[in-house]
């Protein structure tokens, strides 16, 4: 895939800057027409990131590429208008005296399309994303979920190489949320270009993105494909995001893993060295007593939360190993779980998944 | 006990409150007694005044224009900047303000005069500014800018940084952005500083009468008219005070609606 990428299609960073706290260090490759989702805790560097590839910040060190084209090489940079690039934000920062169909037609307009050209063009992109009837609806006129639509319309608008959605749908309510995700993803597969998502929402990562990239303290801690980040979380912040309980642990070759914090895991998968290892929430289950039998895991925790998700339960439990289990509503009541409680819980060794570090 | 109390309160802020509105308002009602309002018509016809009346309103037309084509791409400098020389700049902006005008009308001449910092380069080429309308103009200038400047940086402040950054990904230029977003959105505040500026340039006397003089036609402006009708015809500077006042009250319900709210 790198090797396509130098040829000189798509995307080809590396992100080098400082920006208040945050020293970015952040290395991005793509194709045309792939999604990347760019995921991690705030204030770790995503939005800096953006704001590099976008042109509005410079980089210390590095370099962007795309579509062939040298945007910074750390020393010379192309301003954010003499690059082909789309940007959308939270908010959809729609300019709030032009009509929809004119704010899509700005970006043409800026880059010397006729106006009647321009009109045409912004009329085609609106009803790409279903909004032909708003053209004349001034900003205010319309839902939020309409406007993140409008603004989509108009950063596609001037055909950009490279388009970069800033938590495109944070701003919207659930409902809305749902649906202008769906909008966007079918408004997506038919973009040539490169895509950058950046998000702290997984379902819009899972959704929209083919490739994940997890940024944190600046650094990239993951990278890969969303089945691959799924099944082998490598930080902790990814474990929390696929839902994972993870942990850094040290393997001997009799199946136990230490944990960082002492804890011991008894395991069927294969141990030898540093290795993560994971433990599905599901595959966790609560006793008042000492379980006998087949469960080769059993601790003695404590709980420390419970909180209802549905029509289940997650358990957050401290100890000699912080595990999080996901149980049913009737476990609950019938074991009388509270907070503070001390409480038994078990896994099975072969739920109990290694790769290494 | 309690009550006693509340009401000796009430007196002791009362009293200078009521003192500090008396103050403020009763000469403006001491004017408006003082009219003969079936006068003002004909005093405002009488040969002095026209010339005068025309004056002041072409110089501060001028004036206006001078702010908003020189002033709004100062105030853009000022809004998106955060440079440390900026807050000097503007610190430099507030003197004019604050300076007595004529102290203004003395810097003027030092600047503009025959023996001035640019007077003396245009002297050999006979360019005489002092005491012709074009001083008039620049005194007007120096006053009122400021008040525009502020205003509307002020206003564009408040613009999202962020609806800059998305018209710069457009296509957008620095200048295609200021025509087409920036400017149409701060409107109300280029309407309001173009009011209180106006409104600044068509009460300027100080530097005026230091720097422009006091000729009849040529730089005598309504307020100076009115300086020499008080010892002529004190009924004619009354009811051009009123013509004045009449003036201020409407631009500052223009700057009620639209600016200050």
């Amino acid at each position: 895939m790198s090797r396509l990428v130098a040829a000189g299609e798509g995307l080809d960073a590396r992100i080098c800057l400082s920006r208040g706290e945050v020293e970015v260090d952040v290395a991005l490759t793509a194709e045309p027409g792939q999604v990347i989702g760019v995921l991690g805790p705030n204030g770790g560097g995503k939005t800096t990131t953006v704001l590099a590839l976008a042109g509005v910040l410079a980089l210390g060190e590095g370099h962007i590429r795309v579509a062939g084209d040298v945007w910074d090489d750390g020393r010379r940079r192309l301003a954010p208008e003499q690059r082909a690039v789309g940007l959308m934000l939270a908010d959809s920062l729609l300019f709030p005296h032009l009509r929809a169909l004119d704010n899509v037609a700005f970006g043409p307009r800026s880059r010397g399309v006729s106006r009647h050209d321009a009109r045409d063009r912004a009329r085609t992109e609106l009803e790409r994303v279903g909004l032909s009837d708003r053209a004349t609806s001034r900003p205010r006129e319309l839902s939020s979920g309409q406007q993140a639509r409008v603004a989509l319309a108009r950063a596609l608008a001037t055909d950009p190489a490279l388009l970069l959605l800033d938590e495109p749908l944070a701003a919207l309510d659930p409902d809305t949320r749902a649906r202008t995700r769906s909008d966007l993803a079918a408004r997506l597969t038919a973009y040539d270009g490169v895509t950058v998502l950046v998000t702290h929402d997984p379902l819009d990562a899972l959704t929209l993105a083919d490739h994940l990239v997890f940024v944190e303290d600046g650094r990239v801690t993951q990278a890969g494909t969303p089945a691959e980040v799924l099944s082998e979380p490598r930080s902790a912040y990814v474990g929390t995001v696929v839902g994972l309980n993870l942990y850094a642990a040290q393997g001997d070759s009799h199946g136990h893993v230490h944990t960082a914090d002492g804890g011991l895991i008894v395991t069927t998968s294969p141990t030898e060295g540093a290795v993560w290892a994971t433990i599905p929430p599901s595959a966790v289950s609560l006793h008042r007593h000492e379980p006998e039998g087949s469960p080769r895991n059993a601790w003695r925790l404590r709980i420390a939360s419970v909180t209802m998700q549905g029509q289940s339960a997650r358990v957050g439990l401290v100890g000699d190993v912080a595990l999080t289990a996901e149980v049913t509503l009737e476990s609950v009541t019938a074991l009388g779980l509270q907070v503070g409680q001390g409480v038994w819980a078990a896994v099975k060794a072969t739920e109990v998944r290694t790769y290494p570090r | 006990m309690r009550y006693a109390g509340r009401w000796r309160s009430r007196v002791a802020l009362g009293v200078p409150a009521a003192l500090a509105l008396l103050l403020l308002v009763v000469p403006l009602v001491a004017l408006l007694l003082r009219a003969d309002w079936a006068r003002i018509p004909s005093d405002l016809a009488t040969p002095t005044v026209l010339p005068a009346l025309r004056l002041s309103l072409t110089t501060t037309s001028v004036t206006a224009v001078l702010c908003l084509l020189l002033g709004t791409p100062l105030a853009w400098f000022l809004a998106r900047s955060d440079h440390r020389a900026t807050s000097w700049v503007r610190a430099l902006l507030t003197v004019p303000l604050v300076l007595p005008p004529v102290v203004g009308g003395v810097a003027l001449l030092m600047t503009w005069g025959r023996n001035g910092l640019i007077g003396q380069h245009l002297a050999p080429f006979g360019i005489q500014i002092p005491f012709t309308t074009v001083a008039v103009v620049l005194a007007e200038t120096f006053v009122a800018m400021p008040y525009y400047v502020l205003a509307v940086e002020g206003a564009m402040r408040g613009l999202d940084p962020r609806l800059e950054s998305v018209a710069r990904t457009l296509g957008a230029s620095d200048l295609r952005y200021l025509r087409t977003v920036g400017i149409p959105l701060v409107l109300p505040g280029i309407a309001g500083g173009l009011a209180l500026a106006w409104a600044r340039a068509l009460g300027e006397f100080g530097a005026t009468i230091t720097f422009a003089g006091n000729f009849p036609g040529r730089t005598q402006t309504l307020p100076l008219l009115v300086y020499v009708e008080l010892e002529r015809d004190p009924q004619v500077a009354i009811s051009i005070s009123i013509m004045l006042l009449a003036v201020s009250v409407l631009v500052l319900g223009v700057l009620r609606g639209r600016w200050l709210r």
